[in-house]
């Protein structure tokens, strides 16, 4: 593994030849180039008809380049190719290709990898050599949009691997911080990297993931929220089981607690293995206040998924069925709210639950200032409207408009919508059979979570298996002189994260 | 590698096991049967439950770790054992299927006297059944979480602050009860404990260390939730009061008046539908560790299906509340009953073979 994670060169992109070959199974070019050698020829052929193609030759000697010109730094080529091989006759080229950045090639698939990661391939008397000049393509280092934190670290990952990669390289100043580059897709052949580190990271993890991220067999893989459901333990399930973020603090924090982080070329979220489902509930927020505001944020937001789950439900299963429930002081109001409202209280909750979902969606989709407008007209004809026009009652508004507020509190994008849509199911199950049916079917989600595994880890933790240093960290977020242990989940071979001094 | 049980949550799979239907009716049961301050009763019975899982531990410990069915079969030939088996199969899924009709059935009487108690049956029986594809780990952490749900509801106990009165539970010993002490009336109370006996078919499944641990803190759980709800019922109403309500607990929920919530039993009761899915799905297990003895080829998915099926087959045959608790009390005098004449059988077994193998250690008693 060492040989894998090594990477001398950071900017060196191209994965290795080895790591990127067993998902190349498109059985007719990729065998036949596997094992021929690598000719100028036979590499041109490959790219022919790319206008893109650069391919230059020198007068004084034999070296004959071959490039794609958007993917490469036109600055290094001119410093690192054009200027010492113009002037260099064929002695001093072969001279000159001794140095270390150019890498042999051994066959004519390594070599149009090479072009394809935005090396230069040099042919020169029947040998080969790839000379890395990628540019670093995509925008720069900028603010996260999804997840927001008021204190702490404004940076957020972006589409480019590399800076990505330097994002953590940065945080994390140790030479035990490993990167295995693989390669997934077989027409995008798209750049995965694994970090994790040394001596904290279990290994079985590493190499499991390792191997489920080899045997992915798609064409073309554009995200990190895309490659993590070709790698589920549980393909069918509702719940999103790899945590996914754009915060490299929280990924850095994530890789020191022994876990194993993955990151996709042309996204700008990773993704953290194992993962349990209450760790969607935290935020890195809950490190950067005191631990008295951390720890009641973290339980706000487990109110906030309660309420988001159960309280139109509760709403619809009281009204329909159990009216006793309500205290009589609390009734008259109710009754009188609902006597305009000409549906029962299920298909009521339904068409507002509908309404909201689809100006969150129609928010989401538009540009911020038109998004506000949606806000202010949606607000009015919800809040107001439809109350006056004996569409609905005050109290469902109420209930819709707090489990909508309650859902966002849950800082992960992908939970926070999965829980959205659960909602539903138990709203009609609240329908049918009133309390019965809410419950029963948080009965299911119960099981379905419970058979729910991450890497074969179980996803409860630390509820259950039941780890009690864990909850410190977990339900709520004790002081770090009490956080002396790194989470159960990840298995690390070095539990212990500080030795306080007494 | 397969994961262990640890004893923590064997404690609450004994603990949710041994919580049922039953204990809506808990507190006028023991008072029914054992009379003025029956909870004194209860503590004496659950010693007589302590002293059978030590019998379970005897097995353990002589038959080192290895499942029942090994050891049975060491010994008996596999043609006698199959009918066995399958009888012990049948009559845990009926088990099994008597404890979510008579909850269904009082849900019934409660909230919903025109829906179909068979339609409700199904209901919980398919959330057993899924419960039961996930396999005895999966299922420990599920009841884990359902354990927490159910025992958080403990603090409602706050709210009678002002209306339990001591003398209530008055000075006298065992009086009163409903027709005399018998050993039918104390066995009637000793069957809400049933339940431990599924440490039997634990023994693959679990930690070594901890198993004995977990089962002997489940019961000890199990008997202070009971104490703490009986005393909390002896306090609050009554002794004759006590003796003539049907359910007292349901009573005692619907006592609270929260600001904003009243009529609690309604969600309290139906948050039971856990405890109770979770015998359903328990004893369907054991049923399944039986039935996957006779047909190891069958596919699994099979046999839970074919459970499923038998399960809700049984439920429709009680259709009223009365023969409902009948069929259920004698099930659970049948399941106290086995859950000691096993343990004695695989120990006697169990004294032959290592007699046979040269006495070698580990033989009981």
């Amino acid at each position: 593994m060492p040989d894998e994670s090594n990477r001398q060169n950071p900017d060196a992109a191209a994965p290795d030849a080895h790591a990127a070959s067993p998902d190349q199974d498109a059985q007719t070019t990729v065998k036949s180039t596997e094992t021929k050698p690598p000719t100028l020829e036979g590499t041109l052929k490959e790219f022919a008809g790319c206008f893109d193609l650069g391919y230059r030759t020198f007068p004084r000697n034999q070296v004959h380049a071959v490039y794609l010109e958007y993917l490469i730094d036109a600055d290094q080529l001119h410093r690192q190719l054009n200027q010492p091989f113009l002037e260099a006759d064929d002695a001093q080229a072969a001279q000159l290709l001794t140095q270390s950045i150019f890498q042999p090639i051994t066959t004519l698939n390594e070599s149009v990898d090479s072009v394809l990661y935005g090396s230069t391939m040099l042919f020169f008397q029947g040998q080969a050599y790839a000379l890395n000049l990628a540019r670093s393509i995509g925008r720069s280092i900028e603010q996260t949009e999804t997840e927001t934190v008021i204190a702490g670290p404004h940076d957020g990952f972006v589409e480019n691997l590399i800076e990505n990669i330097a994002l953590i390289r940065k945080r994390i100043r140790s030479s035990h911080l490993k990167f295995i580059s693989l390669s997934v897709g077989e027409v995008t052949k798209t750049q995965v990297v694994i970090a994790y580190i040394e001596g904290l990271a279990n290994d079985h993890f590493v190499k499991q993931l390792k191997t489920r991220i080899h045997d992915i067999e798609i064409d073309a893989l554009h995200e990190a929220n895309m490659l993590v459901q070709l790698i589920d333990d549980n393909p069918n399930s509702y719940f999103p089981q790899y945590m996914v973020t754009e915060r490299p603090d929280s990924i850095c924090s994530k890789l020191t607690s022994g876990r194993v982080v993955g990151l996709v070329d042309g996204s700008p979220s990773a993704f953290v293995a194992p993962t349990s489902f209450f760790e969607f509930f935290a935020s890195p927020d809950d490190y950067y206040q005191r631990w008295h505001l951390g720890t009641a944020l973290r339980i706000l937001r487990f109110i906030g998924f309660a309420i988001t789950i159960g309280f139109t439900a509760i709403y619809v299963s009281v009204t329909t069925y159990h009216y006793e429930m309500i205290p009589h002081t609390m009734l008259l109001n109710l009754t009188k709210s609902r006597s305009n409202v000409p549906f029962p209280p299920l298909y009521e909750a339904l068409l507002m639950e509908t309404t909201i979902e689809l100006l969150r969606e129609a928010g989401a989709r538009l540009p911020t200032k038109i998004g506000q407008t949606i806000g202010i007209v949606g607000g009015i004809v919800i809040g107001q409207a439809a109350v006056q026009a004996g569409f609905t009652s005050n109290i469902l508004i109420i209930a819709v408009a707090s489990s909508a507020i309650a859902s966002f509190v849950i800082p992960s994008y992908t939970m926070s919508a999965s829980i959205r849509l659960l909602r539903f199911g138990l709203i009609l199950l609240a329908g049918f059979w009133g309390n019965f049916g809410l419950i029963l079917g948080i009965g299911f989600i119960i099981v379905h979570l419970s058979g729910i595994t991450n890497l074969g880890s179980s996803y409860l933790t630390p509820a259950a298996p039941m780890n009690r240093t864990d909850w410190l960290d977990t339900f709520i977020r004790g002081p770090f002189s009490k956080l002396i242990f790194r989470p159960s989940q990840p298995a690390s071979p070095n539990r212990v994260k500080t030795k306080q001094r007494k | 590698m397969q994961e262990k049980l640890h004893g923590y949550h064997i404690a609450l799979i004994v603990y949710m096991l041994e919580l049922d239907v039953t204990v809506f009716s808990l507190p006028r049961i023991v008072a029914e049967n054992l009379g003025t301050n029956g909870w004194i009763g209860l503590i004496l019975l659950a010693f007589v439950a302590v002293c059978n899982i030590a019998l379970i531990q005897l097995v353990y410990r002589a038959g080192k770790g290895r499942s029942i069915y090994e050891i049975a079969e060491q010994s008996i030939p596999k043609l006698l054992l199959y009918p066995v088996y399958l009888l012990l199969a049948i009559f845990w899924i009926g088990l099994g299927s008597f404890i979510g009709k008579k909850y269904v059935l009082i849900y019934q009487m409660i909230s919903f006297p025109t829906t179909s108690a068979s339609l409700l049956y199904i209901s919980i029986a398919l959330l057993a059944y899924y419960m039961l594809t996930k396999g005895i780990y999966n299922m420990g952490k599920a009841i884990t979480l359902f354990c927490y749900m159910t025992i958080i509801l403990t603090v409602l106990l706050f709210y009678y602050t002002n209306d339990w009165e001591l003398s209530r539970f008055t000075t006298y010993l065992f009086q009163g009860a409903a027709e005399g002490h018998s050993f039918k009336n104390w066995l009637e109370v000793y069957t809400i404990f049933v339940g431990y006996e599924i440490t039997l078919f634990l023994f693959p499944y679990s930690d070594k260390k901890t198993l004995f641990k977990g089962v002997y803190c489940g019961q000890i759980l199990n008997l202070t939730i009971y104490l703490i709800l009986i005393m909390l019922c002896f306090g609050f109403f009554s002794f004759e009061q006590l003796k003539s309500i049907m359910y007292p607990v349901i009573n005692l929920l619907s006592y609270i008046e929260l600001p904003f919530l009243n009529r609690l039993e309604n969600l309290v009761f139906t948050l039971f539908l856990f405890s109770n899915v979770i015998s359903i799905a328990l004893f369907s297990w054991m049923a399944l560790t039986a039935t996957q003895r006779v047909f190891p080829r069958v596919k699994l998915r099979f046999l839970e299906l074919g459970i499923l099926a038998l399960s809700v087959g049984i439920s429709f045959y009680p259709s009223i509340l009365r023969d409902s608790e009948k069929l259920l009390r004698y099930a659970m005098y049948g399941e106290a009953g086995l859950a000691f004449m096993l343990p004695l059988l695989l120990l006697a077994l169990l004294f032959f073979q290592n007699k046979k193998a040269g006495g070698n250690g580990g033989t009981p008693a």
